[in-house]
């Protein structure tokens, strides 16, 4: 362990510090809490902006990382990949904080450490997986990831729906973890190492064990991300935690199971990976399908949010379907654009639901006229998340369809387009109860400040990124380039 | 920057004017209205000027104004006019000029209808005039999805119950009403839009990822395999906003419910967008496909003519007869382009602005009638020609011209067409087409005689009408001077269409 070994694990120690702070704020809170009342308020603060405080530290201190090198004979990466994929997981659990730090419930107040602190070792699980090369240490960091995110979705166990949802999430999760585990036992198996690196070589003359290993291995990643037809988790989660932490859920840990994806499938693997295009593609299709069908029929916003965002993990696969290095560079600017849209959205959600306890679509009738700001930003992320000219989806959505028509993929390229008309349908149904439909009540919608800072972050990504989208492009290009040089 | 940049000019003239309106005419509906007519008024007269300085020798692409948006993917600005889009230019600035003052009389949330109106034109403009594939299709979104809002926010529902054997089904979508024909409609147009993006996409990477410029894909022969399902896509998917059958079910429930300015357009200009991208987009870029295909446009062509018209004797509404009557007129426009002949090229871009224009006159007289007599009915109405003279005048001579009589710009457009299928390789295409002028001139006379020239009705409500008044007036005088005048001196706009068309059809048969 020399001194430079240390600098490169810089974020991955600090977000360690910052775990062990909050544990320890809400270990003297505990003790000197009395009880209900004004108190309360005041206990709920500083784990909460503690957190925050740590987190946009660790996000400057990623920079401060030598881009591309390794540690423990490569198992341990900082490729900009790896740092591309921090500063989002870093970014987004900002900005979900921002919204969580004004929920009132009483939980939050009480228990505030609690969840800053799974929040933080989550995030220091994610670390782990966006940098790790060998076999072991990918599935401990998977570990660290998805544990704290069962004990969040359980955080509100009073609450009549939380408990199973969270029992859910935890089987399916656990289940998950099982099959990549035994899959990355067919893995060791043939190759003879746990490192990434060694896997590539016999891959070339693909032994049957390998590939059902590699196989089982992708179902399991295919329950993190929620691809068809592993997804079925993903709606009563969304359903029964909140929002702000739905938001997170929704983007960060999808992120981390898609750098695994490209780690192992791709960087690397040279024209051994195409085999892999089939495969990826259908289930791209078939996530597609699903999502954008289901989600038609949902009256529940954060449910019909789960189902759209289903549908886009099925256009991130459609990039990576490409297994091109344009194809992941696509991909990735649709993951930080979806990044935008979809924690905006579960963000408006988090203030609609606060102020009329309803997450039915119903609930958002008449939103123009009460609160035209939010309903605006509302039409925003869902415009984006629907692909339509100047907002950040639509470029997403069109690199993507680009990388793949690229490699003459113009079946799945046509799914794609023809599901977001799809798509667009139930945007607009909600689009409609915002715009067209009369309020039931006039007062506007109350947006507490802090949510308020992290709504408008979104739009100003959403609308930045439709704009002027050519930074993220370039910043994308750069990132899958140094996988496949 | 050596000239003016008059194409961005007419195009962006109504976006600016929306943006005056949205940040200063908050509660000051006359501030909004004459801001709206100021707007538009010099995309007119910037459209007249181009159409008039057109330079007919030279031909080809003027006034052309590039700068590049994009470098590395070969996207940038880049506007341009030939006789066509220049013709459709006018014909936008003429229908909206319209428009503003069809519309005058809208109560509820009259700012946020006239800007969204006018973002609205400014993306039809920007189809029309912009040569680069790429922003050709931003704009195209433009002009599609303020649709939604306008539809859904100031449009009427109808009174039309669902019937037959499907009837269940469609009551519990809510045919008829404003929602149902707002969500039809947009999620018609974005399924085409995919389509054409899909298309626009695959001939970019056709290229080698390097161009979207009209300019440059043009020098480019492409493989006949892939011009074949491009074509096919920019078809339908274009196709789709000209109302090809069988996917033209959106736009009578679409033009039926939408508010008189909006279906003016729509009807108007948007469907003739679909043509445009059809003639330019798909048979400009893609020869081979567009003779190969050639049999399919005409055929489908064809069946609008006939399907259209029948459906609209069919109807009791009179918003309905229109829209089914546009369904039927663009068949016209397609069966033109798909004879691949000097005349019936001509003849398609001309029904392209006759029609525009004629359909314009009648939904700005629909909703007159509407707003007068709150009903929409044909046979309830009757005799409405001694209350309101003008307004029957000016339906009956749009009547005329729908049904092709001469000395209409109707006439002159069908006429081309005919001439232009019995000259092409399917002659039989021409019995259909006479079939549907034949039943245009049963449904349009009809429908004008019993709602003006009959006796006239006893029914209390329908008592003591007013005729058009004060800016109504304006909306009217325009589209009926309009119609005459190139009906009368077609020469006008065949000119500067004849330039543009000469060298497409060239390309097409090599001759």
């Amino acid at each position: 362990m020399t001194f430079e070994t240390l600098t490169l694990l810089v974020p991955e120690l600090a977000l360690f510090a910052l775990a062990v702070v909050v544990l320890l704020i809400g270990a003297v809170r505990s003790s000197a809490y009395v009880g209900r009342g004004p108190l309360a308020e005041v206990s709920r603060g500083p784990a909460g902006w503690t957190t925050l405080l740590g987190l946009g530290a660790t996000f400057i201190l990623t920079f401060t990382v030598r881009e591309g090198a390794s540690l423990l004979d490569g198992a341990f990466v900082q490729d900009s990949l790896a740092l591309f994929a921090k500063r989002l997981f870093l970014a987004s659990a900002a900005i979900s904080l921002l919204g969580s730090l004004t929920l009132r419930t009483g939980a939050f107040s009480r228990r505030s450490a609690e969840y800053h602190f799974a929040l933080v070792a989550s995030l220091l699980g994610m670390s782990v997986v966006a940098s790790a090369r060998e076999l072991v240490l990918l599935f401990v960091g998977f570990e660290l990831m998805s544990i704290p995110l069962f004990l969040m979705t359980g955080f509100l166990k009073r609450e009549a729906v939380v408990p199973e949802a969270a029992l859910k999430f935890f089987l399916v999760g656990t289940a998950s973890s099982a099959m990549i585990v035994y899959g990355m036992s067919f893995v060791y198996g043939v190759a003879g190492s746990t490192m990434l690196s060694d896997i590539p070589p016999p891959l070339r003359d693909g032994p049957p064990l390998l590939m059902l290993g590699m196989a089982i291995l992708l179902a399991g990643l295919g329950f993190k991300i929620a691809a068809f037809p592993f997804h079925m988790w993903a709606p009563d989660t969304y359903e029964a935690a909140s929002p702000p932490f739905v938001a997170w859920l929704s983007v960060a840990p999808k992120a981390a199971g898609f750098v695994v994806i490209i780690r192992l499938y791709l960087a690397g693997v040279g024209t051994a990976a195409l085999v892999w295009t089939p495969v990826i593609a259908v289930l791209a299709g078939m996530t597609m399908v699903t999502g954008n069908l289901m989600a038609i029929p949902q009256r529940n916003i954060k449910r019909l949010l789960a189902y759209s965002g289903i549908a886009h993990i099925g256009y991130m696969l459609v990039g990576l379907a490409a297994l091109s290095s344009s194809g992941v560079a696509m991909m990735l600017f649709y993951l930080v654009a979806y990044t935008f849209g979809n924690m905006g959205a579960f963000l408006v959600v988090q203030a609609v639901a606060q102020s009329e306890q309803s997450d039915g679509i119903d609930a958002y009738r008449g939103l123009a006229q009460r609160s035209p700001l939010l309903a605006l930003a509302m039409l925003l992320f869902l415009l984006s998340l629907g692909g339509i000219p100047f907002v950040a989806g639509f470029w997403a959505k069109l690199y993507v369809f680009w990388a793949a028509v690229e490699r003459g993929m113009y079946g799945l390229v046509f799914l794609g387009a023809v599901l977001t008309v799809v798509a667009l349908y139930y945007y607009l149904l909600v689009a409609r109860r915002m715009y067209i439909d009369a309020p039931e009540r006039p007062e506007p919608v109350q947006v507490p400040g802090l949510l308020g800072v992290a709504i408008v972050a979104c739009v100003i990504g959403v609308v930045g990124m439709g704009l002027y989208p050519a930074p993220w492009v370039t910043l994308a290009q750069r990132v899958a380039s140094t996988l496949f040089s | 920057m050596d000239r003016l940049p008059i194409l961005s000019i007419m195009t962006w003239a109504p976006f600016a004017s929306a943006l005056v309106i949205m940040f200063f005419a908050r509660r000051r509906p006359l501030l909004v209205r004459w801001t709206s007519v100021a707007g538009t008024g010099v995309s007119l007269v910037a459209s007249i000027w181009v159409y008039w300085t057109y330079d007919r020798v030279r031909a080809g692409f003027q006034f052309q104004e590039e700068f590049s948006l994009v470098p590395s993917l070969g996207i940038s600005y880049l506007a341009a006019v030939d006789g066509i889009s220049a013709l459709m230019a006018l014909l936008t600035s003429i229908i909206i000029f319209a428009g503003v003052f069809a519309s005058w009389t809208t109560k509820q949330r009259s700012q946020e209808f006239y800007a969204l109106l006018l973002v609205l034109v400014t993306g039809v403009y920007g189809v029309f005039v912009t040569l680069d594939l790429f922003v050709l299709f931003l704009f195209y979104e433009i002009a599609v999805l303020p649709m939604y809002l306008l539809i859904g926010i100031w449009g009427s529902s109808g009174d039309v119950r669902p019937q037959g054997i499907f009837g269940w089904a469609m009551g519990r979508t809510g045919v008829g009403t404003k929602e149902y024909a707002a969500m039809k409609l947009t999620l018609y147009l974005l399924f085409g839009s995919a389509f054409i993006l899909v298309g626009v996409l695959a001939l970019f990477v056709a290229t080698g990822s390097r161009t979207f410029s009209f300019l440059e894909l043009q020098q480019m022969r492409f493989d006949p395999a892939l011009q074949s399902w491009v074509f096919l896509a920019f078809y339908v998917g274009f196709g789709i906003l000209a109302g090809i059958w069988p996917l033209h079910t959106w736009s009578p429930d679409g033009h039926a419910s939408a508010p008189t300015a909006v279906s003016m357009l729509h009807a108007g200009v948007l469907m003739k967008l679909g043509a445009y991208g059809v003639v330019r987009v798909g048979m400009g870029l893609l020869p081979d496909a567009a003779v190969d295909w050639a049999w399919l446009v005409g055929t489908i062509g064809c069946i609008n003519i006939v399907y259209g018209a029948l459906s609209a004797m069919a109807q009791t509404d009179l918003k309905y007869v229109i829209a089914y009557s546009s369904v039927s007129h663009m068949g016209v426009v397609m069966l033109g382009a798909a004879t691949l002949t000097p005349n019936g090229l001509n003849g398609s871009v001309f029904q392209m602005f006759a029609h525009g224009i004629m359909t314009g006159l009648f939904f700005a007289l629909v909703g007159l009638v509407y707003e007068k007599a709150h009903s929409r009915e044909i046979f309830k109405m009757s005799g409405f020609g001694t209350m309101m003279p003008g307004i029957a005048t000016a339906f009956t001579i749009g009547g005329l011209s729908s049904l092709g009589l001469p000395a209409t710009a109707g006439f002159v457009a069908e006429f081309l067409t005919f001439l232009g299928a019995w000259t092409s390789d399917y002659r039989w295409w021409l019995f259909p087409a006479v079939i549907g002028a034949f039943l245009t001139s049963v449904y349009v006379l009809r429908v004008a005689g019993q709602i003006f020239w009959g006796p006239k009705s006893a029914d209390p409500h329908f008592q003591d009408l007013a005729d058009a008044q004060g800016p109504e007036w304006a909306a009217l005088g325009i589209l009926v001077f309009v119609l005459v005048l190139f009906g009368v001196a077609p020469s006008i706009a065949i000119g500067p269409v004849d330039t543009a068309t000469g060298p497409l059809l060239r390309r097409l048969i090599g001759q």
